[in-house]
This record gives structure tokens, sequence and C-alpha cells, in this order.
């Protein structure tokens, strides 16, 4: 059972390293907004 | 009668206790967080009323129905009617403790349990029908319940595992919060307008205070201050973790971003499902199980958003849906070598104890569900179960309570 804890666990960090990163989107509203000011 | 009393567990229960009662209020926060802003003080207010009204209820009837000498496995006797012999000495529960510490240490699981269905009919219940709601379902649904497992009842028996709770309070919760959710319908709006927390902040520090108060919760319950708390305390907190680890993650690859809310959740998630293992399971099963509420309560909220039930608050998706998953991972992670006087689980060689827990899940379920339709539909004739729809569209803290929780 240990490795299934330790093996459950490793499925998280690796899912941290393929998670999207979308913190852009705000920065492209944020010049849209502007923009349109 | 000789005094068996120790310092130390009554000093850990009575501790326990007011770490508990201090989760009734914390999740008046937690689900204040999540309503808009014209609803929050009707939200905190109905755990904090909660924490009153059920005070009371437990002393004069309460405790006797759940834990008084047992009628058939399914009902305590009047024995102890407004506390009549319970007293500073130990009662038949736990020959350390003064009775009365026993007693107010169940005090606050009925008091929250109760609370934790609100969430399902935040922003559209009439304060007069959730008052009479709560009596009559704490009279009638927790307090057989816990007798049953808790109380020397026929679940108890039979040899159903649930060391903290997952039976007797998330099941019945989140049964009963589905089935109101159902019987009041949808709010005013739902699906069409945006009906986002109003302050993500109160959510996450009424999710950190309910962690906080989680180990008196499941460590308390071992009644004794020894290691069966110590392990208690320690897989609950690994469970939260991982709970909220996984909720978080999952989100974050379904909707691109991990959520805050998400986390805080998940963290909730995680703690329900260890509260019936937390006396009974090793700190694997406990990465295990918190990773499976993450999992399966998110998978469940899915579920019930596609499918247009308003439980405003996700009640049946985390309490419901954790709790079975909880109490049935007792049946597969459950060890003697974590407390002797149990039963070992699917794991360790003993299959039928999975059936047994099995059993009382799908007991508590029908028993929660059909009791509280029933109480439902009883007040509905009587009270009225809703605001009318102007009422609602102004906000519970104006038109119930006539206050308001922000003069900025």
């Amino acid at each position: 059972m240990e490795i299934l804890a330790f093996a459950s666990f490793a499925v998280l960090v690796v899912a941290w390293l393929v998670a999207p990163t979308r913190g852009n989107v705000i920065v492209v509203s944020q010049a849209k907004d502007r923009k349109a000011a | 009668m000789p005094n068996t009393i120790s310092a130390g567990d009554t000093a850990w229960l009575l501790a326990s206790a007011a770490l508990v009662m201090l989760m009734t209020p914390a999740l008046g926060f937690f689900y204040g967080g999540l309503v808009r802003r014209k609803n929050v003080l009707a939200t905190i207010m109905h755990s904090f009323f909660i924490l009153a009204l059920i005070s009371v209820q437990w002393v004069l009837w309460g405790y006797t129905l759940a834990f008084g000498p047992d009628h058939g496995g399914l009902i305590g006797g009047l024995d102890w009617l407004a506390l009549r012999g319970v007293g500073q000495d130990p009662g038949p529960y736990a020959p350390t403790v003064p009775h009365e510490a026993y007693m107010v240490f169940q005090m606050m699981f009925a008091v929250i349990t109760p609370a934790l269905i609100t969430g399902a009919f935040a922003e559209r219940k009439r304060f007069k029908a959730f008052v009479i709601f709560t009596l009559l379902w704490a009279t009638f649904v927790y307090d057989p319940v816990a007798h049953w497992v808790w109380g020397g009842g026929w679940l108890g028996q039979l040899g159903a595992l649930d060391f903290a709770g997952g039976t007797v309070v998330h099941i019945t919760s989140g049964v009963s919060a589905l089935v109101a959710a159902l019987v009041l319908g949808r709010r005013v709006g739902f699906g069409r307008e945006a009906m986002d927390p109003h302050d993500a902040t109160m959510t996450v520090l009424g999710a950190s205070l309910l962690w906080f108060g989680w180990f008196g919760f499941n460590a308390g319950s071992a009644i004794t201050a020894g290691g069966l708390a110590a392990n208690a305390f320690v897989v609950t907190n690994t469970a939260a973790a991982m709970g909220a680890l996984t909720w978080m993650t999952v989100s974050w690859l379904h909707k691109g971003a991990p959520s805050v809310l998400g986390a805080a959740a998940g963290a909730v998630a995680g703690l329900v499902a260890i509260t019936p293992a937390s006396g009974y399971v090793d700190v694997s099963a406990s990465i295990l199980i918190g990773l499976g509420a993450g999992v399966f309560c998110y998978t469940a909220i899915q579920l019930t958003k596609r499918l247009k039930v308003d439980d405003a608050l996700d009640v049946f998706g985390v309490h419901g849906v954790g709790g079975a998953w909880g109490a049935l991972a007792t049946g597969i992670f459950a060890t003697v070598a974590i407390n002797s006087g149990a039963k070992d689980g699917l794991l360790y060689g003993n299959p039928g104890q999975l059936g047994i827990q099995a059993i009382a899940v799908a007991a508590s379920i029908v028993y929660s569900a059909v009791m509280t339709f029933v109480i439902l539909k009883v007040i509905d004739v009587f009270v009225g179960l809703r605001v009318p729809e102007s009422e609602e569209v102004l906000g519970l803290d104006a038109s119930q309570h006539r206050e308001a929780a922000y003069q900025i």
C-alpha cells in the first residue's frame, strides 16, 4: 500500500508539471480593455 | 463505583468538544463566502442559530434518543430525558471520562450535522421553515441514525465501523441536502445569471477553521488521549492535504487554472472521507482515501451541475459522496494493527466488512432520503418552504432578518 501512496502523490506532481498555464489571459484582456478605452 | 476518571482523557475530550464546536461557525463562514452578498448574513445565521437550537434540543431529548438505553436496536429510551442521571461519573460509553463530557462532545456532532444541509437550500429558504426543519430533522433523522451506529443500535450490532461519523454525519446530511435541493427547486435565475461567491477569502478562512476543528472531531472520537487519538490526528491531516491537492489538480486539468476555492473544497472532501476511517486505517490508506475524495467528490459535483440540480453549495457532492466513499474505504483499508478493538477490512483478508459497510451506507441513504422528503413536505403544507420570489430577489438578509452584512 505504501507503493500506491507514493505513486498517487507522484501522479499529482507530474500533473502539476504538465498542467496548462494561462496566466497571460488576464494580460490580454487588460490590453484589450485599454485599447477599447 | 470506583472513580476511574482519567484527567488526561477528560481534558482531551473537553478540548475536542470545543474544537468541534468551532466547526459550526466555521461552516457558516465557509458557506457565507460562497453565496451572493445579499444572502451572507442569512447563511451565517443558519449555522449560528443551529448551534444554539440543537444545544438545547440535545440536552432535553436528543441525547437520550441517540444514546439512551437501547429499544429494539432502533432508538434510545427516555431514561436520560433532560440529562436526568447524566452526571459527573462515567457513563456506559466511556469509562474514563465523566458522562457529561461524553454527552457534550456528542452534542457538537449533533449541532454541525443539520448545519451541513443548509448549504443545499441557501439563498431561498424561509427562516421559519428552516427552524422547524432543523428541529424535526435532528429528532427524526440524526438521533435515530446516531443510535443505530453508536448508541447500541442495529448497525453497531451488525459490526458497521464508523469512527467519527461517515454515515451518521456526512451521508445523512449529504443525502438530505440533495433531497432538499430537489424539493425546494432551483434559485431564481439559476443557470441564467452568475451566482458567483461574494467573498472567496471568507470561504478559505472557513475551510481552514474546519480543518483545525476536525482534529477534535476525529482524534477526539478516540475518547482517550493516547495512541489511537494520535493516529486519527495524523491520518486526518494527511487525507485533508491529499483532498486539497487532488481537487485542485483535477480542476486545474479540467478548467485550466488551479482553483483556490477548489483547494478549500478538496480539503473538506478529504476530511469528510477520512472521518469514518480515522480510527481504523494507517497513513498510507489515508493518502489513498484523500485522493479518492478529491476525484469522486469533484466528479459528483460536475454531474449534479450537468443535471441542473441546484444544490447551491455542493453539499451532496462533498458530504454525501465523500461520506459514502469514506465508509466504504473503511471496509477496504481497516486494520486491527491500528485499532485492536475493530476489525480488518478487505485488504487484510476480511471482505465481509466491506459488505457490512455497504449495508450501513445504503440504510443511512434510504432512511435519510425518505424522512427528509416527508419532513419537507409537511413543513411545506403548514409553513411554506421558500420565500416569495420578490424576497428572494431582494435577498434573505433584508427580507428575512432586516439586516445587512456590509455597510460599505
